[in-house]
């Protein structure tokens, strides 16, 4: 089941520059689809993986460790490479901390895309007795409790809201629920994350909804202050939860995506460059 | 040999109550992840019910490890060094278990994690 989520979007002419997408936290790629087809729409070939223990049973989602995920990652991206001139990487959530940690690895990645960046869980949904949560992570009741997904499942558009909760129910393009031993290992890689932040060089566009559910902007602001990036960029979103692919913003986050990666590209056309540089120039006005 | 069970409550009664509460919380959790791993967590679809009784066991174990930190306080100032070093190890057997578990082995961690209690609560109950 797991496989059958996956999205590859490639041109019938052989086009020289690819976006690995990463998708969230118990998520899929299905969540990734739109900001894909975006993407080619806009001369990038597209790809999309299911993450390790994603898009399956709940069960085997506590059976992965944070190293599967990112070896998995890597090696989509080394294939990307022999294939691709410019490889850019692009993720939700826990897929931005991927990305993030693949470009601490490898310098030659061109571009990311770092969405909503999950590296603390502090949003304004984490329940009361998140206090606990050391005794729960810690100890073998990781393998027990799970945090039940609760509204407003990571989006302000609550017709959308409605659709996603349904989806939820069927546990596998989301799952209705947050394994502890899945956040216990986000954890994990979030504090590898951090330690080799520094080693991050290729360019990066930030994009952080301010009320974002799940996790607040400090894990974005604390990637901007800490990446050794020349250049870097980190946007607000003033109407959009955690789930900014999905949420009201969403074409705003696609197109200043496109742009930013167009900026980056040895192959965008030179009218796509004028756009960027336009673009650019508004938002470091904003 | 016949135990005489007022007699054993008279003696549980004369006891510090920073022990009293270690024997109680210990009970409670033995009991807890006895019912949970056998009945409740069997439901994987009863995401929120087994959500809030892992938050129990979570509040039983917080309660648990202040009693325990309570009596080697009271016991270290006693001058009981032996009383005051030996239950702390069991603040740390929790996390120790935890870092070496893994889902596939779930159900063995989680009897080691019986066992450890047991144990305690046998010491505890010695001081009888």
């Amino acid at each position: 089941m797991g496989q059958s989520l996956d999205f590859e979007f490639i041109h019938e002419n052989k086009c020289k520059r690819a976006v690995l997408l990463f998708h969230g936290m118990t998520g899929s790629p299905f969540e990734m689809k739109k900001m894909g087809r975006a993407l080619y729409d806009a001369d990038f070939d597209v790809f999309c993986y299911c993450l390790p223990g994603h898009g399956t049973s709940p069960i085997n989602i506590k059976t992965v460790r944070w190293e599967d995920w990112y070896s998995d990652s890597t090696m989509h991206y080394k294939e990307l490479t022999q294939k691709y001139d410019e490889v850019f990487l692009g993720g939700l959530c826990m897929g931005a901390v991927l990305a993030l940690t693949i470009a601490s690895e490898f310098k030659e990645v061109k571009g990311i895309i770092s969405l909503s960046t999950t590296l603390f869980l502090d949003g304004w949904t984490i329940p009361w007795y998140n206090f606990f949560m050391p005794l729960g992570l810690y100890t073998i009741l990781r393998y027990y409790y799970s945090f039940p997904e609760r509204e407003p499942y990571g989006l302000k558009n609550e017709v959308l809201r409605k659709k996603i909760a349904a989806l939820q129910k069927r546990n596998t393009e989301a799952l209705d629920n947050y394994p502890m031993s899945c956040i216990y290992e986000l954890l994990k890689l979030s504090r590898f994350a951090q330690k080799n932040m520094h080693k991050v060089v290729s360019p990066v566009l930030l994009m952080h909804a301010k009320e974002d559910d799940l996790t607040s902007t400090k894990g974005s602001i604390f990637v901007y202050e800490n990446i050794s990036s020349d250049l870097k960029k980190y946007i607000e979103l003033e109407n959009s939860y955690h789930l900014v692919v999905m949420d009201n913003e969403r074409d705003f986050v696609f197109n200043t995506s496109i742009d930013f990666l167009n900026s980056l590209s040895s192959y965008a056309q030179i009218s796509q460059k004028n756009i960027c540089v336009r673009n650019e120039d508004s938002l470091n006005a904003n | 040999m016949q135990i005489d069970v007022s007699q054993v409550i008279k003696n549980i009664l004369l006891l510090p109550l920073s022990l009293k509460f270690i024997i109680v919380f210990n009970i409670l959790l033995i009991l807890g992840f006895i019912i949970g791993k056998l009945v409740l967590y069997k439901n994987e679809n009863a995401v929120k019910f087994y959500a809030y009784f892992s938050v129990v066991i979570c509040v039983l174990f917080t309660l648990y490890f202040i009693s325990i930190i309570w009596f080697s306080i009271i016991n270290l100032f006693a001058g009981n060094a032996v009383y005051s070093t030996i239950f702390p190890i069991f603040l740390f057997l929790p996390f120790i278990i935890g870092h070496f578990a893994s889902y596939e082995k779930v159900h063995f961690y989680t009897n080691i994690q019986i066992l450890t209690l047991i144990v305690s609560l046998l010491l505890a109950l010695s001081f009888i």
